[in-house]
């Protein structure tokens, strides 16, 4: 039952096309549909740069109770971690290249986020607020 | 800094010794010789610096979540050897099973753990001035994570065998635990489940940002906000072990 309705909890709306028979005819005769529905397209992405052991934003705003994509890119010539309790997220950015990690759905609030291997200066926080 | 490079290293080098000082700890009620330590040690640095050199690269697999995915094999390897070593703990006949399982799990949580070190250090390589602080603070870090590890193994051994068994299979069954919570979080942060909300928070009883949190999060995958899959998937993978160390336990009384 658990597993279920862990499963079944994200609805991602399917188009729907109606094709109706009339005389022996398809109404329409010919339809369109989309290639792919690619849910990925629909989550927001937002960009974090890591520059001099620092993020730049170092606070960004993201819509309340929706999956967000961070894109972070490091700048800097060492390694940094992404980490954030509030977030649940870790993640080790290599120098010099990106890393994805995938956030939410949030409720309202704020939650920080830090560069774990610079922590004194790697310091953010995502904000999310009432619709 | 260097009270940092402290935490950092303590809580990855804890989450390998406290492994380690069980499974040799188990070794030695069993007598079974050590030296599979050794082996399993050489093995697991070696994959940690592989792991560590290549990371660039294996973060840009499948559109960045290539970290994400070794981690998680490595996870469900590591549950899946444990799960062997708790089932083969009071078989006998199947010893060598159980010895290697043992060192594909201590190799596995080194490679994990490991690399994050090696990472970690590497980075401020080309920082001279802070480089020094840092290797002094990962020293000190690693040092109090191995004694964590000796201290658990002598306290193992000196308990009688059949508290001894009892305390290592507990610790197993909360290690198998949080293997599977950490790993469900990587599933969530790569998208490779669908996506969950919080479904409570402890934070205000208590915080991961504190002691007791870290400890409890190294020990037990102490996780302040989960999500229902977490805690579904880590009840689950208790439950199996549990199973499995009860079947064991029986087995090893039986044979007196």
């Amino acid at each position: 039952m658990l597993l279920f309705a862990v499963i079944s909890l994200p609805v991602l709306s399917t188009p729907v096309f109606e094709i109706e028979i009339r005389n022996h005819l398809f109404f329409p005769s010919e339809l369109t549909v989309p290639v792919k529905s690619l849910p990925a397209l629909s989550t927001p992405v937002f960009e974090i740069e890591i520059r001099n052991h620092l993020f730049f934003p170092s606070e960004l705003t993201v819509p309340v109770n929706t999956k967000v994509k961070l894109l972070i890119i490091n700048r800097d010539s060492s390694a940094e971690e992404f980490e954030s309790y509030e977030l649940n997220r870790e993640k080790i950015i290599p120098a010099n290249s990106k890393g994805v990690v995938f956030i939410g759905p949030l409720k309202p609030g704020v939650y920080p986020f830090f560069g774990e291997f610079f922590p004194k200066t790697a310091q953010g926080k995502i904000h999310v607020n009432e619709q | 800094m260097l009270i940092n490079s402290v935490g950092i290293i303590l809580r990855e080098v804890l989450e390998a010794s406290l492994i380690m000082s069980v499974l040799l700890a188990l070794s030695h009620l069993n007598q079974i010789s050590r030296s599979w330590c050794i082996g399993a040690t050489i093995m697991g640095l070696i994959g940690a610096t592989l792991y560590a050199v290549n990371l660039a690269t294996i973060s840009s697999l499948y559109d960045g979540l290539g970290q994400e995915i070794v981690n998680i094999c490595l996870y469900v390897l590591i549950f899946i050897f444990v799960l062997i070593i708790v089932k083969t703990l009071s078989q006998k006949p199947k010893a060598k099973l159980f010895v290697f399982s043992m060192v594909v799990c201590v190799a596995a949580a080194i490679v994990r753990e490991g690399s994050e070190v090696i990472i970690y250090l590497n980075g401020f390589s080309s920082i001279p001035e802070l480089f020094t602080p840092v290797l002094i603070g990962g020293a000190i870090g690693a040092g109090i994570g191995l004694s964590v590890g000796v201290f658990f193994y002598y306290l193992i051994i000196n308990l009688s065998a059949v508290n001894a068994y009892c305390f290592s299979l507990a610790i197993l069954i909360l290690v198998a635990g949080g293997l599977m919570s950490q790993m469900t979080q990587l599933l969530l942060q790569a998208d490779l489940v669908p996506s969950q909300s919080v479904i409570w928070d402890t934070s205000w009883l208590v915080s991961e940002h504190s002691l007791v949190g870290q400890i409890l999060f190294a020990l037990m995958g102490y996780e302040a906000t989960p999500t229902m899959l977490q805690v579904v998937l880590y009840v689950v993978s208790i439950v199996i072990t549990t199973g499995f160390a009860y079947g064991s336990f029986k087995t090893y009384k039986k044979a007196g």
